[in-house]
């Protein structure tokens, strides 16, 4: 803080096994309180390749203060995609029994977009080791109403997975271009590993796609009847860019309104000039509004 | 399942103001109050003379010096011209919004900081924004809690908090005000009411709402000035001529200053300054320093810390 260098922290990348399958985490240090980071993207259907390497330079800035943990959901990255089925509860079930493998007992989640319906999801079960969440540019999550199609992302150029047509989807997503260069290469890698491949060819199989999206509008339904009852049993905050060509300001408002009925501590973000990673647009702006709602809670 | 606020402000531990001291301002004895050595936080608090039923005082911020200081900052809050222990205004003319301003800035002035991070709530907000617009070099960072004076769409006061039901002046009538602009009636405590009370049993205080409301300096010089220069203000942040890092927080169960009032001014200070922020906190009417300290507190901390060293 106040200008005080980075320090280059190194972030090692571990693989476990979880029920037969490679999960793979990139975590600084053993610890068993962490924030943990939880990507986004429809497994082998978003047209950038997400995973642990998606948070990019955030993750050493919040290594200076705590232990940092950051995974790849099943499909993405080096973790195995499932046999069955790809859902939203995949992705939920996932987080936790990383979190439980690598004796994780208290933590922070930060989640983006698809993982952040799963992270309120997961949170709603009461695991026990969750302490608050955040939510992150997650349209997933977000009331759409009859909306309007969104075709942010609708005419990826060809191949998918290229480096043209990731760095296509990357620029659209944000507000400034200039970080995308710094992500490419892990996003390109990522889409020539096993599991991307794998998810992908599950994905173009007939309805897999569609069986994905009903299971994401659900999950939905599923956290708006929890929101309504019990209530996401944690505190919980809503951190929005103001440009994100995904999501409006107003879905991230309604979702905050959502959560803020039964979970007494909320908030709501807005980070100026950020699209829909602002933990890339805007890395030091999205730290410091994490770690604030984190202070609070010592 | 609710887990409960980490530090409600009903439970939490209440610090106590640190010693009060005087400093002259421009030949306006001025009551201010500090904690903690580092770049200077100036918090100013909402409200204006003469009103019967209320009085903000530099106490309105006792949740929040403490922890700043502690947080490495010098906390410093005054009590604004013509309120609280300060001095009243020495002419009918001068019973305005820009007389208020322009005692601020002199504060800052006769105190010699360097630039401040401004905190300013409510009218006080408007005050902060005011300052940073008329004197740049003074101000680091500004924050805006709350603030419907300075939004440009309605505030809503004057009809949630029209009449109370009691006595005008009585203590039950000060309660009714205070729980009214609050989420949690329950953190209008009788230490916040005995603060606001002590002020309003003041001699040179009673003279202010003598002023306003007896002699109608209210509508005859205080909110047609405030209407005229708002106008003027307003022209200024479309213009783009804040130019200091920006922070809006917002309760969010505000019915005086409601959300939206919140979003629109963040829209118009958002076009212009790339590091503007809006933070909203739940379970929090008009007071969120006060509803949860804590909370309010980490971000002004954090939001401070984003600020490169000079």
């Amino acid at each position: 803080m106040n200008g005080a260098s980075v320090t280059a922290l190194a972030l090692h990348s571990h693989t476990l096994n979880i029920n037969g399958r490679a999960a793979r985490i990139l975590r600084d240090r053993e610890s068993d309180s962490a924030t943990v980071f939880v990507h986004g993207g429809a497994p082998g259907i978003t047209p950038y390749s997400s995973g642990a390497h998606i948070w990019g330079p955030a993750l050493a800035r919040f290594a200076e203060d705590g232990a940092v943990l950051a995974l790849d959901l099943p499909g993405f990255g080096a973790s195995d995609a499932p046999d069955g089925p790809y859902t939203i509860d995949t992705m939920a079930d996932h987080v936790d029994a990383v979190l439980r493998a690598a004796g994780v007992r208290r933590c922070h989640l930060v989640a983006h977009d698809t993982g952040g319906l799963a992270a309120l999801l997961l949170a709603c079960r009461q695991p026990g080791y969750i302490d608050a969440v955040s939510i992150v540019s997650s349209v997933a999550a977000a009331p759409t109403g009859d909306g309007v199609e969104n075709t942010a992302l609708a005419y990826p150029p060809q191949p998918l997975g290229s480096r043209e047509s990731q760095r296509w989807a990357l620029e659209r997503l944000s507000y400034s271009p200039h970080h995308v260069r710094d992500v490419l290469d892990d996003c390109v890698r990522a889409a020539q590993q096993a599991p991307h491949l794998a998810a992908a060819a599950r994905m173009a199989e007939p309805g897999a796609a569609q069986a994905w999206t009903t299971s994401v509008a659900r999950a939905k339904a599923r956290l708006f009847e929890l929101c309504r009852g019990p209530g996401v049993p944690v505190p919980v905050q809503v951190a929005w860019g103001t440009h994100d060509p995904t999501g409006t300001i107003d879905q991230g408002l309604w979702l905050y309104r959502i959560l803020a009925q039964r979970q007494p501590i909320a908030h709501f973000h807005l980070i100026n000039r950020a699209g829909a990673l602002p933990f890339r647009d805007q890395p030091e702006v999205f730290h410091s509004i994490i770690s604030a709602f984190s202070d609070a809670m010592r | 399942m609710r887990e409960p606020d980490p530090l409600p402000a009903s439970a939490a531990p209440r610090p106590a103001m640190p010693k009060g001291r005087w400093v002259d301002v421009a030949g306006v004895r001025t009551r201010y109050f500090e904690a903690g050595t580092g770049q200077p936080v100036v918090f100013i608090y909402g409200g204006n003379f003469g009103m019967a039923d209320g009085a903000s005082s530099a106490y309105t911020w006792n949740l929040n010096l403490q922890p700043l200081a502690d947080a490495g900052y010098r906390a410093i809050a005054f009590d604004k011209l013509g309120q609280g222990e300060t001095g009243n205004p020495a002419r009918d003319q001068d019973y305005t919004m820009q007389a208020v301003v322009d005692h601020a800035a002199a504060f800052l002035r006769a105190l010699d900081l360097p630039p401040a991070h401004l905190v300013g709530h409510s009218r006080g907000g408007y005050a902060a924004t005011r300052l940073t617009l008329q004197h740049h070099d003074a101000v680091r960072t500004l924050t805006i809690v709350n603030s419907g004076t300075l939004s440009p769409g309605v505030g809503t006061n004057e009809v949630v908090l029209c009449n109370p039901p009691h006595p005008r002046g009585s203590r039950e009538a000060v309660r009714w005000v205070y729980e009214n602009y609050s989420h949690d009636p329950g953190v209008v405590t009788e230490e916040w009411i005995d603060a606001v009370m002590g002020i309003l049993s003041l001699d040179k205080y009673r003279h202010t709402v003598q002023k306003m409301a007896g002699e109608g300096l209210a509508e005859r010089v205080f909110l047609p000035e405030l209407a005229q220069q708002k106008g003027q203000t307003l022209r200024w942040l479309d213009e783009g001529r804040l130019q200091r890092p920006v922070q809006i927080v917002w309760g969010y169960n505000d019915r005086t200053a409601v959300l939206e009032r919140g979003m629109e001014l963040f829209r118009m200070v958002a076009r212009h300054q790339h590091d503007a922020q809006f933070h909203v906190i739940n379970e929090s009417g008009h007071f969120p320093f006060r509803e949860h300290p804590a909370q309010f507190n980490a971000l002004l901390a954090r939001f401070f810390a984003l600020q490169p060293a000079q």
